[in-house]
């Protein structure tokens, strides 16, 4: 899953390099971060290593959708770093963290009105990892999209069907790290059996994992859970 | 890869899009027919309406459908989470910038030449000085599709932005809309004295295609 050449100025992350397997590849350090007057995060501290599938749960509104922002860059904590391959966020190039950190969200990360090899073709050519129609239709095959699904467009697909793209998508990024929001909202049982399955094979080929989930399955899969409660990140019971 | 190159995949997306979806160019069109219309019949004098609101009424109407359009510019990347994917390439945020702005070109090019020859015939007006008047349409729309492009970028996630929208462009765009009009008075009048005009609206347009994707991309900017 690791990929080539980073630009001059920022380190290539561990994952990629495959030299040191157990390396932390994304830490956050101290991390704060306020909803208007109210802390949700608090002097928060996670190291997310190469080749471990990482899960993280909390209650309603604990803040785990924007520790996940504040992980990919899309918001500055108020205090505190988080760091990729010990460069700050912040000096990271945006292409570079798009290339080495795929994150599916709770929207997909897809076009609607393009089909499931369109988006795949499209947004795997803009992070550098263009795919022939046969590579994404094997992806989108091996996230369990019906064959007939491939050629229709996302706007007609079940939101089950939509977050099987979306995997597929972060799968074809060939990124380093994967930031995945509730992975297995609107999956059906086989669905969920097969997020385990590319999870668990992605992890293993040395890709840093992080899910925000509740879901049984995946706990009961992850070399690590932890819980978000009161700003802080505690071991899970 | 290149900015030509990412630039040319995000520009064949928006146009496979609305070519698919047509609810885009659609509305636009319709709002711009109906804002003629209303136009014709507001302008009615002796039961025929006036041929001097012509170049009023022909930059209004623009000016009034390219903001439908450009509400609906950045919808297909708001409404599956995508903005984040195409404003983080290896050449930033100017591809998006410039796929954007072209595809609100040819929406209002497409639109002017709907309007154009509706105008002139509700207004039972002949089009004199078509050169002129083509050159200020050119300037117009591109001046308009690179600022309007930045202001529905600012825009996207703010919630009252069908209201903000026209409240940031028109007086942005006020100097080529006069411009605008006052060219084609003139041209419409077989008169001279283009040049000054014209000359305004070119250095308008300069300014807004080049600080138009600088700003955006420092919008964007994590």
């Amino acid at each position: 899953m690791g990929r080539d050449p980073a630009p001059a100025t920022v380190v290539k992350p561990a994952a990629a390099t495959g030299a040191q397997a157990a390396a932390a590849v994304l830490v956050a350090t101290g991390v704060a971060w306020a909803a208007g007057e109210r802390f949700v995060l608090l002097d928060l501290e996670l190291s997310v290593r190469a080749g471990e599938l990482l899960l993280i749960s909390g209650h309603n509104g604990a803040g785990k959708t924007s520790l996940l922002s504040i992980l990919r860059g899309a918001i500055a904590p108020a205090r505190g770093q988080v760091t990729l391959a010990g460069v700050p966020l912040e000096d990271v190039a945006a292409d570079y963290l798009a290339n080495h950190i795929a994150t599916l969200q709770h929207r997909p990360g897809l076009y609607f009105d393009l089909t499931g090899l369109e988006n795949l073709a499209l947004l795997s050519s803009l992070v550098n990892q263009p795919l022939t129609v046969t590579e994404a239709s094997a992806l989108l095959d091996r996230v369990g999209l019906p064959r007939e699904a491939h050629q229709r467009r996302v706007r007609h697909y079940s939101r089950g069907m939509q977050q099987r793209t979306g995997l597929a998508r972060v799968m074809a990024s060939g990124a380093a790290v994967w930031l995945l929001d509730e992975p297995s909202t609107g999956l059906d049982p086989a669905g969920r059996e097969t997020l385990s399955r590319v999870l668990r094979d992605a992890a293993a080929a040395g890709t840093a994992v992080l899910a925000i989930s509740h879901d049984p399955e995946l706990l009961a899969l992850a070399d690590r859970h932890l819980e978000l409660r009161d700003g802080r990140l505690h071991e899970a019971a | 890869m290149t900015v030509a190159r990412i630039t040319w995949l995000l520009l064949k997306k928006d146009l496979r899009i609305a070519a698919r979806s047509r609810e885009m160019l659609g509305f636009t069109l319709l709002f711009a027919v109906l804002c003629v219309i209303v136009f014709a019949f507001g302008f009615l004098q002796e039961g025929a309406a006036t041929a001097g609101y012509v170049p009023g009424v022909l930059w209004v109407t623009l000016l009034f459908s390219s903001s439908v359009s450009l509400l609906r510019l950045f919808a297909p990347e708001e409404e599956g989470g995508t903005l984040d994917l195409v404003s983080s390439t290896a050449a930033g945020t100017l591809p998006l910038f410039i796929s954007k702005a072209t595809m609100q070109l040819l929406f209002t090019g497409l639109v002017t030449v709907v309007v154009l020859p509706l105008v002139l015939l509700f207004f039972n007006t002949e089009l004199k000085g078509f050169g002129q008047t083509a050159a200020a349409l050119g300037l117009g729309l591109v001046g308009m599709a690179t600022v309007g492009t930045l202001c529905s970028a600012l825009l996207v996630h703010v919630r009252l932005r069908e209201v903000l929208l026209p409240l940031v462009l028109y007086p942005t765009v006020a100097p080529l809309l006069i411009s605008g009009v006052k060219v084609t008075s003139i041209a419409l009048a077989e008169g001279e004295g283009t040049g000054d005009w014209l000359t305004l609206m070119l250095i308008f347009d300069l300014l807004f295609v080049v600080a138009s994707p600088w700003l955006h991309g420092r919008a964007l900017q994590r």
